[in-house]
């Protein structure tokens, strides 16, 4: 009989002892964001979705042999009148179906500023399949276009929004 | 007049039930089919391979930078140790040779990254037995640690920054100083876990007395890290078989004493503090210089030959085995995946246990699903 009230009395005071930390936290600023009305700006290294410049590629091939899971294609310009392949690239796209988000084709771009790099967006999303195959050519912006294969048409993507732009963190 | 007992031809049966893989508490897709006696367990089958991505095969078909990659997504609680074993026998296959800082910097990110895993087994531990508070509180400090890896390397979970003779990027003052201020917030933290779970009376009621592993069945099984320390097997092979110079830092090995399921989950809690103090002493001897070896091949081809490296996982004893034919990718990989291992002993474990302590007794071993299946 003794045993049961003691039993109950350490359990009931281990409870109080806990009470008291989370009563502690309770009189302290939240530490949680209300996304997405609030949003975090991640660190600079940040690798989110990648951005291409068609205008600084010299189409090395580099990034298509660094990529591990094999996500990027490109093809080469070439000159209209000689007919010979020049330092430019025709058209680029990245399959962020299959992108691990390594960094590793950044790590080897050659090129000042580089040509793909990774933006700080982490809220690219994709309604279909036909836009994580995103394309890009000369003239271009940076977040690129997809085909859509129902209207035969290249599209411009919702999802993603330019937070690359800020550089600081909340 | 003579009494029967109402249930006299009342035929019994044992029954089958499916815990999983659907199940929150198997922490990934886990399935186990239990063949249960009333509330007794008789026979308990794992069944694993929803999560089978056959990384071992696509190594053989990728170069060794590439690899490194693929090793992220085995264990993605505690990714960092995954990288340093395979650079490790990688570089033993190449023969290079590591900077001092690139060492003192992949045992300083191991380190924190074993801290975030097991806060991680802390919070879902006790979700899985009703205590919902400590899972906010595990979260809130390895939010911080990702935080830390998210300002060193990028990322959060897969983090590929251990490469190939070193490591990806240096470390600024700008971190160090930041994860200075996580150990020293992170400390008196742990004591807040210990009022928490750890000593609390309805939790150890539940954990003490279930699980029970004793130290040779541990051994036969082929168990690792926390959960064969927790049976009181000394083995650790940051200590066995020191890498990355662990041999010159001072940390002691906890152990447990029964082989419960609380002893297991002591000897992670303890762990914690032994890498905050293993955290200390990295950056208090930092060592200057580079942190990346020089000659590192852009497409390593190493002279064929066999390899294998280990590590100290957050989950056990991790190694890899590599072949080499020449090639510019591996001849063959094979992974000593800790949570495989340790899952197996789960069909013994189970049997004889009430079906409310399964949770208990899944969620002590800390098993990933990303690394059992591979």
């Amino acid at each position: 009989m003794i045993a049961y009230f003691r039993t109950v009395f350490t359990a009931a005071w281990a409870l109080l002892q806990g009470m008291a930390i989370t009563l502690k936290y309770l009189f302290k600023p939240s530490i949680t964001i209300h996304y997405p009305t609030e949003k975090l700006v991640p660190y600079e290294k940040f690798r989110g979705a990648l951005l291409f410049d068609a205008e600084t590629c010299i189409s090395c091939n580099l990034c298509v042999k660094a990529c591990p899971s094999a996500c990027i294609q490109l093809e080469n310009a070439t000159n209209p009148q000689t007919k010979k392949k020049i330092a430019k690239v025709d058209w680029y796209s990245i399959d962020f179906g299959k992108c691990n988000f390594c960094r590793l084709c950044e790590e080897v771009c050659p090129t000042k500023p580089k040509a793909v790099w990774h933006s700080l967006d982490y809220e690219v999303v994709f309604y279909t399949r036909d836009e994580m195959v995103r394309c890009w050519k000369a003239g271009i912006n940076y977040i690129g276009k997809y085909w859509n294969r129902k209207e035969k048409i290249f599209k411009d993507p919702e999802g993603q929004i330019s937070i690359q732009e800020v550089h600081s963190r909340r | 007049m003579t009494r029967t007992s109402p249930l006299a031809g009342v035929k019994t049966d044992t029954l089958f039930v499916n815990l999983g893989p659907q199940h929150p508490s198997t922490h990934g897709v886990l399935r186990v089919g239990l063949t249960i006696d009333g509330e007794v367990i008789t026979k308990a089958v794992p069944d694993i391979g929803y999560l089978h991505r056959g990384t071992s095969k696509l190594a053989e078909v990728r170069g060794y930078h590439h690899c490194v990659v693929l090793t992220d997504r085995w264990d993605y609680v505690s990714a960092m140790p995954n990288n340093l074993v395979f650079c490790l026998a990688a570089e033993k296959l190449m023969g290079l040779k590591i900077p001092p800082r690139a060492k003192a910097l992949r045992v300083l990110m191991c380190e924190l990254n074993r801290i975030a895993s097991h806060l991680l087994f802390f919070g879902t531990y006790g979700i899985d037995l009703g205590a919902f508070t400590p899972f906010l509180y595990a979260f809130r400090e390895r939010e911080m640690v990702l935080d830390l890896f998210e300002m060193c390397c990028g990322a959060r979970l897969t983090y590929n920054y251990i490469r190939l003779g070193g490591v990806m990027v240096d470390v600024g003052d700008n971190w160090i100083a930041k994860t200075k201020e996580f150990i020293e917030y992170f400390k008196p933290r742990l004591d807040e876990y210990d009022t928490l779970l750890t000593y609390n009376p309805i939790f150890m009621v539940r954990t003490r007395e279930v699980g029970k592993i004793a130290a040779e069945v541990a051994v036969n099984w082929g168990l690792s890290g926390p959960n064969l320390r927790g049976s009181g097997v000394n083995y650790d092979v940051r200590k066995a078989d020191p890498y990355c110079g662990y041999e010159q830092y001072d940390f002691e090995v906890p152990l447990g004493k029964s082989g419960s399921c609380w002893d297991r989950y002591f000897c992670r809690v303890s762990e914690m503090r032994q890498s905050v103090r293993l955290c200390e002493q990295v950056l208090a001897t930092l060592p200057p210089g580079e942190f990346m070896a020089m000659g590192v091949a852009k497409v390593p081809k190493p002279a064929a030959g066999e390899a294998y490296a280990h590590v100290e996982g957050a989950r056990g004893d991790l190694g890899i085995y590599l072949v080499s034919d020449g090639q510019a990718s591996p001849y063959r990989m094979h992974v000593r995946a800790p949570s495989f291992i340790n899952l197996a002993i789960l069909q013994e474990m189970l049997v004889g246990n009430k079906v409310s302590d399964v949770i208990a007794i899944l969620g002590s071993i800390d098993i990933v699903l990303g690394e059992v299946d591979r």
